[in-house]
């Protein structure tokens, strides 16, 4: 490949070192014992068990299986079988609202999708809200109240505490996760009237409480920092992961920054975004800059940033006398003009996690800058309580453990998990006489509880709340609770109210309290739509007081940073096993956690190339803060920042669920043998280290095998991957196309040209498009994905795609049927990465077809590459000749497993999709382009229009319908005026491995990214694969 | 020396060979035929749990096919009534009729009628009612005269080969919309106005898998 004008591109350090064990993985299709059977018993021994149960099979199948029809006794009104409705409801995470318009078969909810007109979703989802249909059918849910071990009932509960809180004078303390609903607000100042000794505290392990304070300590006010990207051209991201799930604001705040790099002609511009962080993030990747630094530094790092500011604009001059080793950097002084020359254009954020004081010089920075009013705003959020949660919660806690309270009543959260380690929660509840704790699951607080309540999920219960942005929406149910389950304002309103209400005459009580006259209308409306109004909350405006230097907490041994997890967060979202076979965006990592550390840092530590390099299993630490130690895989991570770790929590569960407990043993599948479901990382987590902490490292000698899917489906070097600065583009718009990247015309180019075609000459006989058949095409913008992987969950629930577990994700035999593949770029220490995801390319001319030898796989009219399940016998020679791997196999009867076994398999069968088969053993599968949801459009269009070409944006795949960043685009390429035929026509769009000429119909649109001149060294970069 | 086998013998290897012949067309006629669902499925006729005669309804009585069978314009399912449409005429006929309990007892309760499904589709075929009579397939294409029936059966097998005659030559069997639900329906020139009904609904069946299985 040496004619290559490339930059290198490679997915790990295994391949980067191109070592032998690499060779070998990425020669088979798949990986070694990936067509044994395993655990336990033989291919042979398998085959003998086989024979029994064919035998049994030839004479069961003698009987027709008689099925029944069961319709409606009184047929609800606007149900027509077979038909979905969608309604509109909103999912709460960390309080804060997101519309979503479910999908809801005859009753039976089977999907989310974002609800346009909510600000908050835009129309778009993250992975947490994808994977939350899963959490409502989740079999290992919390089914029905708990009272002292034994199983009680949500009546027996009511009378208990109808009895229990008669008497006003009991003291209770409240400890409840954020919620922003005004209902159960509403119900709060209730309690506090209600009870005169009651004590409330809202805690997040992790949350914008910092934030707020900062802002407090800047502005006097505890306001919520808002920002709106769109209008920002600089972007400074202080480890600050606002494009990830985790962040509560994610959706929005992707649609604002990927939509000002939406670049569709030369003339356009992007914004640029920095990133300063120690672990590799979301935000990190898609930056244009990245500076790698301790967290234990960002304080300095922004003294530093507003000292270098406060010499070119006013408003810092606290800051001038600054010195530190930042100070005078090259990095922070670009940084400093391009901010300065972008005042009232530009946006500098801070993760959470950051300390009240670090906020402060950010906001300072921020109203120095002139960015409030335009880039951000100050939102008086009337929720928020009127105290420092961090302290008030921990001096609860102690004040609990004194016995001062009779009653701890919490609801939603799980500080028995969560809590800083030092708080000794659970010792603390000892305390009090009754623990009331409502919960999805059965967790750690559950245990301790005296009475537990399982919890509605916000599909089955009324509920209401705002957005992040302040959007007021009513949760509306799709489905009566399948357990004796209450949701938080159904219990909240039993304990003050002592009488029993139900939650829909709550909320509808309290929004008629905003509505005057009309509100019948205005109700419906409201249900309809899943928006009230766009702007619930008033921005404030001020201009920060005298911000002084944040204190100095550089470590300068090993410190380790403790995040939320990508996948399960903070814990709760632990049994979903979509969200833990989800690759990690970065590491791609799935079903554990990992200590990440640089390949400098692994060095220093004595961990060499030779441990983790092409080995299955990786070497354990023993990372120990202020004496208290956990063990934990460690994981060599390019692009770390050197003596740090980071760590991330929700893992290392017990007594949760079959997918969340370590070494699950209940399902063959999960392999009792290997331990899965990492690590628990909270108990080095306390009051003094929330994010980061002087930790004492050292390699313990043994080793932990982990599931990672990055050399997955490798395709060995070729030019996947293609990108430029923008300068590039504007000098040379085709920087992507085949020549530019190789020097020569595509192969077989010539020769079609002196034949008068247009298209290489092929071998193999020409698809035609059938005449008046729409032909469908997919582009996928590469400047605009940031490779969150809702793509990934939001393929999996609409094509009903099962989870296969640890031990088979090592195997390599994962079921997505999107990928996601993340490439370095540059070298181990530093380097750049970009996402590029991967489906089926439905190509015109598909080598799959050409090889199955019973035509289970060939070309549709309207020019889809069809898999008909009911053909295939399960050779893999389609898997076999796909260049680009995106062929998937059964080799088990996942669906046996996981929808049959358990106690009650009725309820994880009923998040099927019905439109789409369930996939038995021995069948290829991939994506189909949701060809489910293409037929769909087309029959309807055929029976309104006569035609059956949809109208361009009728029909949405469940991946672009995700999409936070609409990096993907669906359409019909015959309709010349299609988005998809106008993202065809850009300049930058390219064909992956366009010289073998099997003429994908799904095609990438280059990258590019925006860097500072000034940081720019290589002046005489070429074009990228 | 005496011969071990008489001559007789010399024909064994001749029979076997013609023995085995048959035995092997038997065998594959006997699979062929016994084994499809012309001869498995067709006139499949379940007992259900009330004696519901299509005969009485549509014959005698002249109720229309979407008088129950509400959907089938717009959803891929053509439903099974609810309880409430046999109540509409049964809450003041045969209000007393002992076979007519289970529905009584059905609208009383709120518990659906557990009916027996008669034609059934594998699953991983996908039909859709609503495209097929939009476009003028009659409902006794597909499932017979539903008039003469006393207790429903399948009456066409629904194998693949069975859609496909169809599919591949729709000028054979459509009709014109508004006699999709007319039972006996026949015209004498069916070639010439079936193929006039393909140009004028623009009919192309899908003949490609992922028309009818993903």
């Amino acid at each position: 490949m040496s004619e290559l004008t490339q930059k290198t591109y490679w997915k790990s350090l295994n391949e980067l070192a191109q070592n032998k064990e690499y060779e070998k993985f990425v020669e088979r299709e798949f990986p070694e014992n990936a067509t044994e059977l395993s655990d336990g018993f033989s291919r042979k021994g398998f085959l003998r068990v086989m024979g029994a149960s064919i035998a049994l099979a030839g004479f069961a199948a003698c009987r027709r299986p008689v099925q029944k029809i069961l319709p409606y006794s009184k047929q609800p009104e606007d149900i027509v079988p077979g038909i979905p409705l969608f309604y509109a409801s909103a999912m709460p995470f960390q309080g804060n609202l997101t519309g979503l318009v479910v999908e809801n078969h005859e009753g039976r909810p089977t999907k989310v999708e974002g609800n346009d007109l909510h600000p908050a979703s835009g129309g778009n989802t993250n992975a947490y809200h994808q994977a939350s249909i899963l959490e409502m059918y989740d079999p290992d849910r919390s089914k029905y109240p708990v009272r002292n071990g034994a199983k009680s009932s949500t009546a027996d509960f009511h009378s208990f505490v109808a009895d229990y809180f008669a008497d006003t004078n009991k003291r209770v303390a409240f400890i409840s996760e954020a919620n922003s609903s005004p209902t159960y607000n509403g119900l709060k100042e209730e309690a506090l009237n209600r009870f005169d000794n009651a004590e409330w505290v809202t805690y997040e392990p992790f949350g914008e409480d910092n934030s707020i304070e900062g802002n407090n300590i800047a502005f006097g006010r505890r306001v919520r920092t808002h920002y709106n990207f769109t209008n920002a051209d600089i972007i400074v991201s202080l480890d600050d992961d606002f494009l990830a799930p985790t962040h509560p604001n994610n959706v929005e705040y992707a649609k604002q920054v990927t939509s000002r790099r939406k670049v569709t002609s030369q003339q356009d511009t992007m914004n640029r975004i920095y990133s300063v962080e120690n672990g590799f993030t979301i935000t990190g990747s898609y930056a244009d800059h990245r500076m790698r630094v301790k967290a234990s530094e960002m304080a300095d790092f922004a003294n530093a940033l507003a000292a270098t500011l406060s010499s070119r604009i006013s408003g810092l001059n606290s800051f001038s006398s600054v010195n530190n080793k930042f100070t005078g950097s090259e990095f922070i002084t670009v940084l400093a003009d391009d901010l300065a020359s972008n005042s009232g254009r530009s946006a500098v954020s801070l993760g959470f996690d950051y300390a009240p004081e670090v906020h402060a010089v950010v906001a300072a920075i921020n109203s120095a800058l002139d960015n409030y009013g335009t880039a951000i705003n100050l939102l008086q959020v009337p929720h928020f309580d009127n105290q420092n949660n961090k302290t008030a919660f921990a001096n609860l806690v102690s004040s609990i453990s004194d016995g001062n309270f009779d009653a701890v009543v919490m609801i939603g959260a799980n500080p028995a998990l969560t809590a800083p380690a030092d708080l000794n929660f659970t010792q603390a509840l000892s305390g009090a006489d009754e623990v009331f704790h409502l919960s999805t699951y059965n967790d750690e607080t559950a245990k301790t509880a005296s009475w537990h309540v399982a919890r509605s999920h916000y599909l089955e219960a009324w509920g209401d709340g705002y957005s992040f942005g302040g959007a007021r929406a009513v949760i509306q149910p799709q489905i009566q609770p399948l357990h004796d389950s209450l949701s938080e304002i159904e219990f909240l309103g039993a304990i003050t109210n002592a009488g029993k209400v139900s939650g829909y005459d709550m909320v509808r009580e309290t929004f008629s309290s905003f509505y005057s006259r009309n509100f019948e209308n205005r109700w419906l409306d409201i249900l309809h739509d899943g928006i009230d109004v766009t702007n619930g909350f008033s921005t404030v405006n001020r201009s920060a007081r005298n911000v002084s230097p944040a204190p100095s907490t550089a470590i300068n041994e090993i410190e380790v940073v403790i995040k939320p997890d990508n996948s399960v967060y903070d814990g709760r979202f632990a049994n979903l096993g979509w969200l833990q076979e989800l690759p990690d965006p970065i590491t791609k990592i799935t079903w554990d956690n990992v200590a990440l550390l640089s390949p400098a840092t692994a060095e220093s530590l004595g961990i060499g190339t030779e441990d983790y390099l092409g080995k299955a299993k990786q070497p354990v630490l023993n990372i120990a803060v202020n004496g208290t130690p956990i063990k934990l895989a460690a994981w060599v991570q390019p692009g770390h920042a050197d003596d740090s770790i980071t760590v991330h929590t929700g893992y290392g569960r017990e007594g949760i669920g079959r997918v969340a407990d370590v070494s699950s043993e209940s399902s063959q599948l999960f392999d009792p043998e290997t331990t899965s479901g990492g690590v628990n990382v909270y108990p080095i987590r306390t009051s003094s280290s929330m994010l980061f902490a002087q930790a004492g490292v050292s390699v313990t000698g043994e080793k932990y095998s982990i599931a990672c899917v990055q050399d997955h489906h490798s395709l060995e070097g070729r030019d996947m991957y293609r990108q430029a600065t923008l300068a590039k583009y504007k000098e040379k718009a085709d920087y992507a196309s085949f020549e530019s990247i190789h020097k020569y015309a595509v192969p077989g180019m010539k020769e079609a040209a002196e034949l008068g075609e247009d298209q290489p000459i092929s071998l193999f006989n020409e698809q035609t498009a059938v005449e008046g058949e729409p032909q469908w095409g997919m582009a996928i913008d590469l400047n605009a994905c940031f490779g969150c992987g809702v793509c990934i969950i939001a393929c999996q629930s609409e094509n009903n795609i099962p989870v296969i577990g640890k031990r088979e994700v090592e195997r390599g035999r994962e079921l997505h049927w999107i990928r996601n593949d993340r490439y370095y770029m540059g070298d181990k220490e530093n380097p750049q990465a970009v996402h590029q995801p991967v489906p089926c390319m439905h190509c015109e001319l598909a080598p799959c077809e050409q090889v199955c030898p019973v035509a289970a796989t060939t070309h549709s009219d309207d020019g889809m590459n069809q898999m008909t399940y009911n053909r295939c016998i399960g050779t893999r020679y389609c898997a076999n000749n796909c260049p680009f791997k995106v062929r998937r196999f059964n080799f088990f009867n996942y669906p046996k497993e996981y929808l049959t076994s358990g106690e009650d398999p009725d309820i994880i069968q009923m998040a099927m999709n019905p439109e789409v088969t369930v996939r038995f053993r021995g069948v290829m599968e991939k994506c189909t382009y949701c060809v489910q949801r293409v037929n769909r459009e087309k029959i309807s269009a055929k029976i309104e229009t006569g035609s059956p070409k949809p109208a361009d944006g009728t029909v949405q795949t469940a991946c672009q319908q995700a999409c936070p960043a609409d990096a993907i685009y669906f359409g019909d390429l015959t309709d010349e005026n299609s988005e998809v035929t106008k993202m065809k026509r850009n300049e930058r769009n390219y064909l992956m491995l366009e010289e073998l000429n099997v003429r994908p119909r799904t095609s990438y649109i280059a990258k590019l990214t925006n860097p500072n001149p000034a940081l720019v060294k290589e002046t005489n970069e070429e074009y990228a694969h | 020396m005496a011969q071990i086998f008489p001559k007789w013998t010399n024909q064994v290897p001749r029979l076997i060979l013609v023995g085995l012949i048959v035995t092997v067309n038997v065998v594959i006629l006997g699979v062929w035929y016994f084994f499809s669902p012309e001869y498995t499925d067709v006139g499949y006729a379940p007992e259900q749990p009330v004696p519901y005669s299509h005969q009485i309804h549509v014959d005698k009585l002249g109720l229309d096919c979407q008088y129950c069978h509400t959907s089938v314009w717009d959803s891929k399912q053509a439903n099974i009534p609810p309880t409430q449409t046999c109540m509409n005429c049964h809450n003041q006929i045969k209000t007393d009729s002992e076979k007519l309990a289970p529905i009584r007892e059905s609208w009383e309760t709120g518990k659906a009628v557990e009916w027996v499904r008669v034609h059934n589709l594998a699953d991983y075929a996908y039909f859709n009612h609503a495209a097929h009579v939009n476009v003028g397939v009659g409902c006794e294409s597909c499932h017979g005269r539903i008039d003469k029936m006393e207790v429903v059966y399948q009456a066409e097998p629904l194998s693949m080969s069975w859609c496909l005659d169809c599919h591949r030559e729709p000028e054979k069997y459509l009709r014109p919309v508004e006699e999709v639900t007319t039972m006996g329906y026949e015209v004498e020139d069916q070639l010439t106005i079936g193929a006039e009904l393909v140009r004028k609904n623009n009919v192309s069946p899908p003949q490609y898998c992922q028309g009818c299985h993903y």
